[in-house]
């Protein structure tokens, strides 16, 4: 198995009285898609976002790489080379789809050391992801599908090392899934370390090299997409058990 | 001894009177999701109902109360509900502020026009003074025991109307998803309704109380201010827990009785600092609050703006300086001046475009700004004496660099929360400013340097004008030209900054600041750098406005004029220069000019001075009015406007150049005296609002856009409704199924990037 780039060691949340995420160690594995899958309500955001540093977890610790993040702003984790995307959508809606790509290359200029070339940089992944022909357009005017897409585009400017993806296909037609795919298994391919939440199990089986199951803030069961599926605990938690 | 127990029941009946109002405004805020910034000027409103049904006509106290209490109270919250904050859902927090904001000042030019405020009203205690107990022999009136256990019984009442009822419980859900409330068969709308109806209620009650116990003189703006010495309470429960909003009231309450106790009376500012103190507070418990978590809710609202090019800025800012050199010549010097000073103001508007057009964040005190920049030039910025005295560039660039710096101090600790703390924290600095900076007018001697110094020496600063290198700024047309192209290179600047790496940074800030953050953009650094500059902007703007006035006073700078400027500026369009260009006019002198104009008709004499005065009270109410119609057009009105132009070159293009053509003919006239200058303003005026409109009239196939695909009414498809091609392909992509064969329509056959966002853009609308 892949080393791990990033990994969660016995993450609890709670609020109020709902243990939302509990006692939950994952690893994401450093060059490769680790699926995070579970039903709704299974705390696959919510987890998302104590990896992120949108929420502190009541206990446990985050590390990337060999450091300890837990307490580190959801900006230091970006210089850090963690991106996300969001489930519900943040896009810059006063701006176009290239500027929303740009501002992402202005915004790693501006607070971390190293200058990338936005233009070109912005360009080039225009191109790899399909957006060049929506280039001009204001991003509020596409549709869900794409604006995904430009999510995915806006997050690799910040040049990540592991790329966090809430649900990005949800919204896509099934050709748009499909090329979504591809590009997933490229950008794996050149060396990124991604997480996918996503209820689409056709895309998660096809490009997860290790997936974890959560269910009720658990998790359930974590492995191969082969394992995962035969997994009488999985297959329970999705279906439902006789009575 | 008894000195500590007289002050302590003072604070605590202060304390309790504190706690109704701030319960109110968290019941509003919580239900509704729009902070009041109206609340303080609803109990100033219920307190001269009171006075005018109690003291005016004498009715007895219980029918008095009853009618304030129970029917106007009531009515007011439900009409402010039901005609103006129904209408912002789906706004941005800046739209709901200023909406508020103008309710507050409509306010209070209400209460101006129906209770003569040079004649003192009156109230008294409940029961007299007189009627009083005496506890540990410490005497009690009984209206400040009646204060209390109202208090009690509020707090204790909210506790169990949100805890123990059906109506509470759903109210705390209102404000997290009022469409699962609706799902469960709540209707979110009566909700906020009810919690408007009692927050005006609560308001009232406290205004109606806190009269007789400060001094008994109803006091239209300090009563209006009572919103955030509320507000300063309500922070210790974050604007959510109202028994820590109980508890910080009497904090509140306390300290201020204690400071007037225990201060020493000799002090000069002792009195000026217990008035300020609410604010004081306010900023401690802002630096000690964590910082606010970041959450991701970038909701779509109704706002748009375009951004220009910087070339489109130069044209325009080409053209501003040679209609406003055109407009001088048709100018005698009274003229000039008050175009010269509504420009000023356009310069200080123009750090709203900046911060809140762009940026997103809130300023609610520019004038405050513009004080201390004002102050700077005026202590340090000054050469020569007498007539000769001059503020030099060097002066300006040190009160500018200032400002900036104090603009740091204020916004940071407001800056780790949400928008809204900003812009209650950006007021209480502007109500600070005015009770204790300005009002610092009679000179006391400075420790360690022993010279007698005072910051606003006996209320009235005279500025000199101003020398910028060559450039001296004492004659009038000089000035107005200099003030333009200050205006106009601003304005460029900006464009041209929003157009650069920094201004998409800001732009995303606006948009997003979760994305921004993941995408390592440190906010607070960001955000500060744009208050920074804006509020150097601001300061800029002032010491013109200060040179322009030339004999400043306290009033020059009070927090409702900025209140003002912020409303309109919003109003006309808070995302372009223009917008700064006509909120700052408008603000500065547009409405003082129109309400003098009637006062002067009304002041000489004649059958129709009482229509002339009316008229200048409607249009002391006219801003306000502005304002609450935010709401209907939040991007402003400008945006309307240019719309229609942009559709005129387009389409009519003849028209167009008509018009202009005919305008041209027009100065001429007005320039060679043959038709009179206000029928030259006039004209002009009324072309520039209504040309669209008429082109619209004349050619209305080609100005309106073409109609909107119809929209599938999707219930019906399938059962009254055929079940073509296009509903078929409409569906497919709405619901982002796969695309088949079977669909025959050429757009949906390749989903490919080109064609996908028509079809989507056909759904959607």
């Amino acid at each position: 198995m892949k080393s791990p780039v990033l990994r969660t060691e016995d993450v609890t949340v709670r609020f109020g009285g709902l243990t939302a995420v509990d006692t939950v160690s994952i690893d994401v594995a450093e060059g490769a898609v680790t699926g995070l899958i579970g039903p709704n309500g299974a705390g696959k955001t919510t987890l998302f976002n104590v990896l992120t540093g949108l929420q502190r977890p009541t206990a446990g610790r985050v590390h990337l790489g060999e450091h300890d993040i837990t307490r580190l702003p959801a900006a230091r984790r970006a210089h850090r080379g963690l991106g996300r995307t969001f489930q519900r959508l943040e896009l810059f809606l006063s701006l176009s789809v290239r500027d929303n790509l740009r501002v992402a290359g202005d915004i790693r200029n501006a607070n971390q050391r190293g200058r990338i070339d936005v233009a070109r940089e912005s360009e080039r992944l225009l191109e790899l992801t399909g957006l060049s022909g929506i280039a001009d357009k204001d991003v509020a005017d596409i549709p869900t599908g794409q604006a995904r897409v430009v999510e995915v585009a806006r997050a690799l400017m910040a040049q990540p090392r592991v790329l966090l993806l809430d649900e990005p296909a949800s919204g896509q037609t099934e050709h748009e899934t499909q090329r979504f795919g591809a590009l997933l298994r490229q950008l794996v391919a050149d060396g990124l370390s991604i997480c996918l939440v996503e209820h689409d199990m056709g895309l998660v089986m096809q490009v997860c090299e290790q997936i974890h199951v959560l269910d009720y803030g658990k998790v359930i069961a974590s492995g191969t997409p082969a394992q995962v599926q035969q997994d009488p605990a999985v297959i329970a938690a999705y279906i439902g058990t006789a009575a | 001894m008894t000195i500590f127990f007289t002050y302590t029941v003072l604070g605590l009946v202060l304390g309790a009177v504190y706690g109704i109002a701030a319960s109110g405004l968290v019941l509003t805020y919580n239900t509704s999701g729009v902070f009041n910034f109206a609340h303080g000027a609803e109990a100033m409103l219920g307190a001269f109902v009171y006075w005018q049904l109690r003291f005016g006509w004498h009715w007895p106290a219980p029918v008095a109360l009853v009618v304030t209490l129970g029917l106007v109270a009531p009515l007011m919250g439900a009409l402010l509900y039901l005609l103006v904050i129904r209408g912002l859902r789906n706004t941005a927090e800046v739209t709901k502020i200023v909406v508020t904001v103008a309710i507050m000042l409509g306010m209070v030019a209400l209460s101006q026009w129906l209770w003569n405020p040079n004649q003192p009203h009156t109230v008294d205690q409940f029961f007299g003074y007189a009627s009083s107990f005496k506890v540990f022999g410490v005497s009690i009136t009984t209206h400040e025991v009646i204060t209390l256990v109202i208090a009690v019984l509020i707090a204790v009442g909210m506790r169990l109307l949100f805890h123990r009822t059906r109506v509470g419980v759903a109210m705390r859900a209102v404000v997290d998803d009022p469409d699962l409330l609706q799902l469960n068969g709540h209707n979110p709308q009566r909700l906020s309704l009810i919690s408007w109806v009692l927050g005006a209620g609560l308001a009232v009650l406290a205004g109606v109380l806190v009269s007789p116990i400060s001094g008994g003189t109803l006091d239209a703006n300090v009563l209006t201010l009572l919103v955030i010495d509320a507000f300063a309470a309500a922070m210790f429960g974050r604007l959510r827990s109202i028994p820590r909003t109980f508890v910080g009231s009497i904090v509140l309450g306390l300290a201020a009785t204690y400071v007037l106790a225990y201060f020493p009376s000799t002090w000069s500012w002792t009195s000026n600092f217990r008035i300020s103190l609410p604010m004081i507070v306010l900023f401690a418990v802002l630096i000690i609050l964590p910082q606010d978590r970041l959450q991701a809710a970038a909701t779509r609202t109704r706002e748009r703006y375009r951004v220009p090019s910087v070339r489109k800025a130069l044209a325009g800012g080409v053209a501003l300086v040679v209609v406003v050199f055109l407009l001088r010549l048709l100018m005698v010097d009274a003229d000039i001046i008050v175009l010269a000073l509504g420009m000023c103001f356009a310069l200080m508007a123009l750090s709203l475009t900046l911060l809140t057009g762009y940026a997103g964040q809130m300023n609610l005190a520019v004038c405050s700004f513009a004080a201390i920049a004002t102050l700077v030039a005026y202590h340090a910025g000054v050469s020569g004496t007498g007539v000769g005295a001059r503020i030099t560039e060097w002066g300006v660039l040190l009160a500018v660099a200032v400002t900036a710096v104090i603009g740091a101090i204020v916004a940071l600790p407001a800056l780790r929360m949400r928008g809204l703390y900003l812009a209650l924290g950006t007021m209480a600095f502007g109500v600070f400013v005015s009770d204790m900076v300005l009002a610092d007018i009679s000179p006391h001697v400075l420790p360690l340097l022993h010279i007698k110094f005072s910051l606003f020496t006996q209320g009235t600063l005279i500025i000199p004008a101003m020398r910028i290198g060559p450039l001296d700024l004492s004659d009038h047309t000089t000035f107005l030209m200099s003030v333009t192209v200050v205006f106009a290179l601003l304005g460029i600047g900006l464009v041209a900054l929003r157009n650069s790496s920094y201004g998409r940074r800001i732009a995303a800030l606006k948009d997003s600041p979760v994305a921004a953050a993941m995408l390592g953009q440190n906010l607070v650094r960001l955000k500060l750098s744009v208050f920074m500059l804006s509020a150097a902007i601001a300061g800029l703007g002032g010491i013109f406005m200060a040179a322009s006035v030339g004999a400043v006073t306290a009033d020059n700078f009070s927090i409702f004029l900025s209140l003002a400027l912020v409303m309109l500026t919003v109003s006309a369009g808070i995302g372009y220069v223009t917008g700064a260009l006509l909120g700052g006019i408008m603000a500065g002198v547009g409405f003082s000019i129109v309400i003098s104009s009637f006062n002067n008709l009304a002041h000489g004499g004649g059958g129709l001075s009482g229509l002339w005065s009316t008229l200048a009270h409607v249009s002391a109410l006219l801003p306000a009015l502005v304002g609450v119609t935010i709401g209907q057009s939040p991007s402003g009105f400008l945006h309307e406007l240019f719309l229609g132009y942009r559709r005129m070159a387009q389409h009519a293009r003849g028209l167009l150049i008509g018009a202009g053509v005919a305008d041209a003919v027009l100065y001429v006239l007005a320039l060679t005296k043959v038709v009179d200058n206000w029928w030259f303003g006039f004209l002009t005026y009324a072309g520039i609002v209504l040309l669209p409109a008429i082109a619209q009239g004349l050619r209305p196939a080609l100005m309106t856009d073409p109609p909107p695909a119809p929209k599938p009414d999707w219930e019906a498809v399938g059962v009254d409704q055929p079940y073509t091609d296009q509903v078929r392909a409409a569906l497919d992509t709405a619901l982002a199924l796969p695309a088949t064969p079977r669909r025959t329509v050429p757009v949906a056959a390749d989903p490919g990037p080109a064609a996908a966002p028509a079809v989507a853009h056909a759904v959607t609308t």
